[in-house]
């Protein structure tokens, strides 16, 4: 027994020894974190860390490069969900090590960065992606230049919106199918509002005019050019009678049966709703068409259609920017791949393959005619292009995201535990400067 | 090893004196109630693994229908691949084996030590440390994140392997645990007599307390490899896809607005099995590891 | 030491003795003096490595942690002292309290039949039967299977339209409950999912700490007369008692920082529901450092929670001492 002990001790004894050896040289030999960039057998490596939204990789845009440009090598890493990335991405720029040479940045997050990690990001304009500067959309360009006029990252992806319906759901319910017939239709979002209820009265049961009140009221406040903050950074959400307007409509939407009640991207009815026809009628940023042909999936080809929003207008969701940490050590080559990436063709080839709508006005211009088969053929370029042309430059600041959340939060709160609107819109707001004071 | 067969025991009948023998496991016998009742639990224990291998195996939009579907569908081997070409899923599972099976072997033996030492040593301080001890379980882990990635950016660990190792060597959950068990399990005596029979502490240690302790290490083993295995908070900020755990690989799956939920669940399949398979595998052994405990009188 | 002498009763069931030493006459050796040094410094060296250790990878963290707690500090930006504001913030916030109470409440439906089913379980599970590992592998597997995985199953059995739990609820007439939604619903969902996830793994530490409950005393009772039902009260609760005191503190702790489940059952979103119906004082302090970015106000609550959940260890510990006395007084075992 005493050997038989003694023989599991070295056993063990040799195994732990064995793992930490491992672990160590197995870490030095080939795991070098993908931190900085050096030089590997004469080729520059040049890091690359995004969330899972670009599109690159599926395109096939990092082979070409490295085809194109023998001398680089690209390391590439993705992380899926953009609130697991960026922590990680702020852990690593405040410790001074461990960033790629380029990250991406959310839009929600890039008035922070140009208002106070202006100086952890390297100035664009200096880079041989400064002459790119000009390409793009100009509220695009605008969010992500400092006061002092710092370039801190270029535009990948927009989120112009529109309006995405199941036809045949309005044609059940006696509606116009033809994305032009609503157009005319809808002037003004209280006549979404009234097609809504005229939808009710005649559709099927269990399917309501629009997924939620959360997503009406963002798709309004998306066409506001002033929203929570004024240009001097204040929070004006108390006094936007424009935020106070969008607000009480889509709580008369929730309030009065227009919504399936879902609260979006979590609730796991939500996602069954785009094939169920829960819903008849969603905000749609050009991302959504993704969304709704992965949900829906090939049953519900040629059910959904698109037109613009009401009025006309333009409104923007979502999007990103590539950006380059100013502790890179590959700052012209880190730019070069950066101005190619960002370029027309290319963001027009994303656009092919992925669906994300590009922020290159030279891009936008490629992509104009794109119909789209699933949607029976809309002109899918066309809308977006109209809305990303007439969509506002917003005023964008550092409390939008508390703000968006506690307002979203009140509109659900309103659908689904029957609270008072204007009580709703109390809690919100105190909600929004209990945080912020 | 030769064992001596004994008619099961009947309750309320005087047995046959007891001789010396390898003492079969398992009082009583069990009846059909019990059967029924594990045969649930377990139904209900594996059910969301099973619906992990269905979701796995058919495209996305089929499985937000409702009601959902119940049985696999024929997508599984086309969405292994393609998880396994969006991330480097067997560098992960090689690296999640070390990172996994070293701290297990660590914390076992650390662990026991200091759980020996509390439970059944004298010295001073012994109060205080081990209140220490229970204190740092109390410390949300996760804003310590940030000073911890300062602490491995310095010692330049960050991204390597032992900075996800080296936080969770020692866990004071192992240490309370061994000292819980060894308090239950280790009567004092033989403690004593090996005192005065001359043998020192870590001798004491080797031929006493380490038989004894052998269940509560199965599972504290088997524990805490399953819960390195599942570690995800830290690794994400510290590892990236160049050199990942399997929980960091995973995290990175899916791409585009919408992430694929069915490559997502067939690449968590994939990261998950090889520790199932263990257990299958080993589960005998850990199963009598943990029934062939010492007994007490 | 010398090899073991060999004994006569079957292997693994007791460890051999230490053979004795001949005593040592006259004045003490060196090696006897090595001895008495080597007792009382092996515990030190023992309980070392975990010290060691923590003064390198969790010391500095919870010293940074206080630091920043005094400060309004978003990451990467500028760190400004504001001293004991964030705590006045915190401690005027009803959202704390909110999140306070919803802890405590979601902690109590999760870990109590928790862990009366795991002990349930274990004594079953100690039983002799057939397919015995199969069963007991079976208890380690929702802890097995992936936190994402297991969200999906609940969140669509829980759902809404079509999931499996309003369907049961239909086919004895009841309607369909929004759980996500609502208020006591919600939290039993996540208790549901949190007791799912956790009763195996208690399960199996309580089995472990029965196998050193001596089986002769099972035998002893029953010859007595004693019911099986008596046989749990008597022998095997009492047997356990150091590991369920163990599982309940640790339960304890854990129900405290709970924070993975309800942020899945969120849909990785820290709100907790429309009105923070399950925002756990976890979800809460997450929402503060990582979703809204202030770090000082989280490390504040960090603290909080921390003292927290020392006075609840305390008085746990407390409320187990007075009973055993009182047990002992009474004379009841």
């Amino acid at each position: 027994m005493d050997t038989r002990r003694t023989r599991t001790a070295s056993v063990v004894a040799t195994l732990t020894v064995g793992a930490l050896a491992l672990s160590a040289c197995g870490d030095g030999a080939s795991d070098e974190p993908a931190a900085a960039g050096g030089t590997t057998d004469g080729r520059t490596t040049i890091t690359v860390a995004l969330f899972g939204t670009f599109g690159y990789e599926e395109s096939g845009l990092f082979e070409q490069y490295m085809e194109e440009n023998p001398d680089i090598l690209i390391q590439y890493e993705s992380t899926q969900g953009e609130d697991k990335y960026w922590p990680a991405l702020q852990t690593k720029l405040n410790s001074g090590s461990g960033a790629a040479d380029i990250q991406g940045i959310e839009v929600a997050r890039i008035s922070e960065v140009t208002a106070n990690q202006a100086d952890l990001w390297t100035d664009l304009r200096d880079t041989p992606a400064g002459e790119r500067v000009g390409d793009y959309v100009s509220w695009k360009a605008d969010a992500a230049t400092t006061a002092d006029g710092k370039v801190v990252g270029l535009g990948t992806d927009i989120g112009p919106m529109a309006l995405c319906y199941r036809s045949d759901l309005f044609e059940a319910a006696g509606l116009p199918t033809e994305p032009e017939e609503l157009a005319a239709r809808m002037g003004s979002w209280e006549d979404f509002i009234a097609l809504g209820e005229e939808f009710q009265a005649g559709a099927p049961d269990g399917t309501a005019f629009h997924d939620s009140a959360g997503g009406l009221y963002n798709a309004i406040v998306s066409t506001e050019e002033q929203i929570y903050h004024d240009e001097s950074g204040e929070l004006v959400l108390e006094s936007n009678q424009a935020v106070r307007d969008a607000f009480d409509l889509a709580a008369r939407a929730g309030q009065s049966g227009l919504t399936a009640k879902l609260e979006q991207f979590v609730d796991p009815s939500w996602d069954a709703g785009f094939g169920s026809g829960t819903f008849a009628s969603i905000a749609c940023p050009s991302w959504m068409i993704g969304y709704i042909k992965g949900k829906a999936g090939d049953a519900g080809s040629g059910q959904w259609n698109i037109t613009t929003l009401p009025g006309g207008q333009g409104g923007n969701w979502g999007g990103a920017y590539l950006g380059i940490p100013e502790a890179s050590e590959n700052k012209e080559e880190a730019a070069e791949l950066l101005a190619w990436l960002t370029d027309a063709e290319q963001q027009a080839a994303v656009f092919a393959n992925v669906g994300n709508f590009p922020s290159n006005t030279g891009a936008i211009a490629l992509v104009g005619d794109t119909t789209d088969e699933y949607f029976n053929d809309a002109p899918i370029g066309e809308v977006f292009t109209t809305s990303a042309e007439n969509a506002p430059t917003q005023i964008l600041g550092p409390h939008d995201g508390v703000a968006k959340n506690a307002m979203v939060q009140a509109l659900l709160s309103v659908e689904v535990n029957g609270v008072d609107p204007a009580d709703a819109w109390e809690a919100g707001v105190s909600q929004v400067l209990n945080q912020v004071r | 090893m030769t064992t001596i067969t004994r008619p099961p025991a009947i309750p309320g009948t005087p047995l046959a004196a007891p001789t010396r023998r390898r003492r079969r496991r398992g009082n009583h016998s069990a009846g059909w109630l019990t059967y029924v009742v594990l045969g649930v639990t377990a139904v209900l224990f594996i059910g969301p693994f099973y619906y992990m291998i269905v979701a796995a195996s058919r495209p996305m939009s089929e499985m937000v229908q409702s009601p959902p579907p119940l049985t696999p569908g024929p997508n599984l081997w086309a969405n292994i691949q393609t998880a396994l070409n969006q991330q480097d899923i067997g560098r992960a599972i090689v690296n999640s084996v070390i990172v996994s099976g070293t701290v297990t072997i660590a914390t076992l033996l650390f662990c026991t030590l200091a759980g020996f030492a509390f439970a059944k040593l004298r010295f001073r301080g012994k109060k205080v440390l081990f209140g220490l001890t229970l204190g740092t379980m109390m410390i949300p882990p996760t804003l310590g994140v940030v000073p911890l990635y300062m602490v491995m950016a310095e010692l330049d660990l960050a991204g390597r392997l032992s900075s996800v190792i080296l936080p969770t060597l020692v866990s004071a959950f192992g240490v309370f645990f061994m000292r819980q068990y060894l308090l239950q399990s280790l009567p004092d005596e033989l403690i004593e007599a090996a005192r005065v029979d001359g043998a020192t502490s870590l001798r004491t240690f080797w031929s006493i307390v380490l038989p004894i302790a052998r269940p509560g290490m199965a599972v504290l083993g088997m524990l805490t490899f399953m819960t390195a295995w599942n570690d995800f908070f830290w690794p994400v900020i510290t590892l990236n896809s160049s050199n990942p755990t399997v929980q960091v690989a995973l995290n990175n799956l899916g791409s585009g607005y919408v992430p694929d939920t069915a490559i997502i669940m067939a690449g968590t399949l994939v990261g998950t099995l090889p520790v199932v398979v263990v257990f299958l595998l080993l589960g005998r052994q850990i199963v009598s590891g943990i029934m062939a405990g010492a007994v007490k009188g | 030491m010398t090899s073991t002498v060999p004994v006569r009763s079957a292997p693994d069931a007791v460890p051999p003795p230490i053979p004795p030493r001949v005593a040592e006459p006259g004045p003490p050796t060196w090696r006897s003096r090595l001895f008495r040094w080597e007792a009382g410094a092996a515990p030190y060296v023992y309980v070392a490595p975990f010290f060691l250790l923590f003064a390198a990878f969790g010391l500095f963290p919870l010293i940074y942690t206080v630091w920043v707690s005094l400060h309004e500090f978003r990451l990467n930006s500028e760190m400004t002292w504001v001293g004991l504001d964030n705590f006045v913030w915190l401690f005027t916030n009803e959202k704390f309290y909110n999140a306070l109470l919803k802890t405590f409440t979601i902690g109590v439906l999760s870990t109590v039949p928790q862990l009366m089913l795991a002990l349930g379980l274990a004594h079953l599970l100690n039983y002799r039967m057939r397919a015995r590992n199969f069963f007991r592998i079976s208890m380690i597997m929702p802890y097995a299977t992936s936190v994402a995985a297991s969200t999906l199953v609940f969140a669509q059995i829980f759902g809404r339209d079509g999931g499996f739990a309003n369907w049961m609820l239909s086919l004895v007439g009841l309607d369909a409950i929004d759980w996500r939604n609502g208020d006591l619903t919600a939290q039993i969902a996540i208790a549901v999912i949190v007791t799912w996830r956790w009763t195996g793994y208690n399960a199996l530490i309580y089995l472990a700490g029965m196998q050193s409950i001596s089986y002769d005393l099972y035998e002893a009772a029953s010859l007595d007369g004693a019911s099986r039902w008596q046989q749990f009260r008597h022998i095997t609760l009492p047997g356990l008692r150091p590991t369920i005191l163990f599982t309940v503190v640790v339960s304890t702790i854990g129900a405290t920082q709970l924070f993975g489940e309800p942020l899945l059952f969120g849909g990785g979103t820290p709100n907790g529901g429309a009105v923070n119906q399950y925002q756990t004082v976890g979800l809460f302090m997450y929402q503060q450092g990582w979703q809204y970015g202030s770090l000082g106000r989280a490390a504040a609550v960090a603290w909080v929670t921390f003292l927290l959940i020392v006075v609840l260890v305390l008085l746990n510990t407390a409320i187990m001492r007075l009973r055993t006395a009182q047990r002992l007084s009474g004379g009841d075992d």
